[in-house]
């Protein structure tokens, strides 16, 4: 493998590791602060994409496409666990099954409106441009969405350990009859964690759409993949999904070009390994 | 137990007289409902005896039904293949479950996730073998020493019977001393490994004995619809059957194959009016969950307790689901 190709690998492994990560964040928090596996998680990135897709159709800027979609999304969620999850508080069972029958709902309303047919998105006109140093060739928008990324980590590394509602989700996290015992308002605090999962996996959806583009069974796809991340991150940890997800991204991108019909294999072997080391995952407390 | 025992009887006539006023077309669909009866009923083993939640059991009802596809041109004797099938699924289960049942109870349900979508991967990138996305033909014919079995009452008697040996099997598991360690463990985890059980082996005995019945099923759906493709080892599938489980009732043996009958017959009926079906599947869960109180088998026992008004707490009857598992750390 030559230093050119090998260099665009390793930025598009990274950049993968990226829509992983913004997915994965909030898969993790909401797991770690309501207990419950999301299993709509993966037709919420989905929907962003295909959203921010119509809104490009209709002549919005790629930015303004990427802004109504997320904050779409967002509302949904707030919907979704307003209207849904809230009625079955505590049974967390049921609040799974709950998230499946809605991935069912909104995967099928999504191939109703936007069809079986495979869509693509094009590269903002902005980031439509590569740079080369020496024999290396980097396209600009892989780079944008690694740096995207990185901000998005250093925005919630900042928010959850310096903040006030990061500490609250950080105490959620950790015990969350004690916060409400304290008088914070647990409903509103799972609305909100909700909500941004919810826009996260729009921004990762939309992001990811000059990328991956846009197929039915896409959703399962990304859900398997960010859950994978979530184990080996460690529950309710934005530092476990972010190492986990380059992981990920890194090894699903170099595993397809060494041994394309194995990739999911060796993907799912890493997780095992690290269940076995580690149960709780690599970041994760001893409580789980 | 002699009530049991008149239920038992009771569909024995039923099973034995539907082929007599069933159309074809019925016969076809009772064969598949036994058949994922079967697998939905090992599902509701883990999830309502041992408290194990998998979306990955798909994985292994495909590991059944690729075997038959697979190896039936090269092994012409079904009862070696329907081994062969109990067998593979059996020993994933044994080697993955060691590793799973580590976990707690959201891990696990995320781990057998990946695992069954492993599977779907495989089944769909090993193209040379599997035919990938496009499925493979099953040139399989259901020989049981009494010549191929073809006709839609052959088929729907081997399931039938298939069925029957199944329910038999779990019943004895259930009241044996085993499955009663393997409830307790589900109730009380730290009570049971204090009492001296190795929890993690009657657990993986669960697992593996769960996973080998999935790969039976599967072997018979391989048999049944001789054609297989990588969606029934999808986690949708898996999904839908544990839809099969909630909707009968988790924490008893019948409730889950009533599921079954119910999901594939309400499948069938509204694919026939749209097909957009999975939104009003997906409605129906949601509304289920929503308002349903623990399955259909639980909905008879509440109207059995309104009816006969009896002393008797009619709690008793649902309480599995509700008992919460203390959670515990490896």
């Amino acid at each position: 493998m030559s230093l050119s190709i090998f260099s665009v690998q390793l930025l598009t492994g990274l950049a993968y590791g990226m829509l992983y990560f913004m997915i994965a964040a909030g898969l993790t928090i909401i797991l770690g602060v309501m207990n419950i596996v999301n299993l709509a998680h993966g037709t919420l990135f989905l929907l962003g994409s295909y959203m921010a897709f119509t809104f490009m159709n209709q002549q919005f800027s790629f930015w303004i496409a990427l802004l109504l979609s997320v904050a779409v999304t967002a509302v949904i969620g707030i919907i979704i666990e307003k209207l849904f999850i809230r009625q079955i508080y505590g049974k967390e069972l049921e609040q799974v099954l709950l998230t499946f029958g809605l991935a069912f709902v909104i995967a099928d309303t999504a191939k109703w409106i936007w069809g079986t047919e495979p869509q693509t998105m094009a590269v903002p006109a902005l980031l439509d441009s590569s740079i080369s140093i020496g024999p290396m060739v980097f396209p600009f928008y892989r780079l944008f969405v690694v740096l995207i990324g990185c901000l998005l980590a250093l925005l919630l590394w900042y928010f959850e350990s310096k903040t006030r509602i990061g500490a609250i989700i950080r105490a959620g996290v950790d015990d969350r009859a004690m916060v409400s015992a304290l008088g914070i308002n647990v409903g509103v605090v799972f609305t909100g964690v909700f909500a941004f999962g919810a826009g996260l996996a729009a921004l990762s959806g939309v992001l990811g759409g000059p990328l991956i583009g846009m197929y039915t069974g896409m959703e399962s796809d990304i859900l398997v993949t960010s859950l994978i991340v979530v184990v080996i991150g460690g529950l309710g940890s934005w530092k476990g999904s972010f190492i986990g997800a380059i992981l990920i991204g890194l090894i699903e991108t170099f595993g397809k070009i060494w041994f394309p019909s194995l990739s999911m294999l060796i993907v799912f072997l890493l997780m095992v390994v690290v269940l076995i080391i580690r149960p709780q995952g690599l970041f994760g407390r001893e409580v789980a | 137990m002699k009530k049991n025992i008149l239920i038992f009887i009771v569909f024995l006539l039923i099973a034995f007289v539907l082929p007599f006023v069933l159309s074809v077309y019925g016969i076809d669909l009772v064969s598949e409902i036994f058949i994922m009866a079967i697998f939905a009923m090992s599902l509701g083993l883990i999830m309502g005896y041992a408290g194990m939640v998998s979306l990955g059991h798909a994985g292994f009802f495909g590991i059944g039904a690729y075997t038959v596809a697979l190896l039936g041109p090269h092994i012409p004797n079904s009862y070696l293949l329907l081994f062969f099938s109990i067998c593979l699924s059996g020993l994933l289960a044994l080697v993955t479950g060691a590793i799973f049942i580590r976990t707690s109870k959201f891990y696990f349900l995320m781990i057998t996730l990946a695992f069954g979508q492993l599977l779907f991967a495989l089944a769909w990138q090993l193209k040379q073998w599997t035919g990938g996305a496009d499925g493979m033909k099953v040139s399989a014919p259901l020989n049981l020493g009494f010549g191929e079995i073809v006709s839609p009452i052959g088929i729907y008697s081997v399931m039938a019977a298939a069925f029957i040996i199944v329910y038999l099997l779990l019943r004895f598991f259930v009241e044996s001393p085993v499955g009663k360690i393997v409830k307790g463990i589900m109730e009380n985890e730290a009570r049971m490994s204090a009492l001296g059980y190795d929890v993690r082996i009657y657990k993986l005995l669960t697992y593996t004995f769960s996973g080998a019945l999935a790969g039976f099923a599967g072997s018979l759906y391989g048999f049944y619809n001789l054609f297989v493709s990588p969606d029934v080892s999808s986690w949708m599938f898996s999904g839908q059957v544990m839809m099969m489980v909630i909707i009968g009732g988790v924490g008893t043996l019948i409730g889950p194959a009533i599921g079954a009958g119910l999901f594939i017959f309400l499948q069938n009926f509204i694919s026939t009016y749209t097909e957009r079906w999975p939104i009003i599947m997906g409605a129906l869960l949601v509304i289920l969950v929503l308002v349903g109180k623990g399955g259909i088998i639980h909905w008879f026992a509440l109207l059995k307790s309104k009816i006969f008004y009896k002393k008797r707490k009619n709690s008793d009857d649902y309480a599995p689901q509700h008992v919460e598992k203390e959670e515990v750390v490896n």
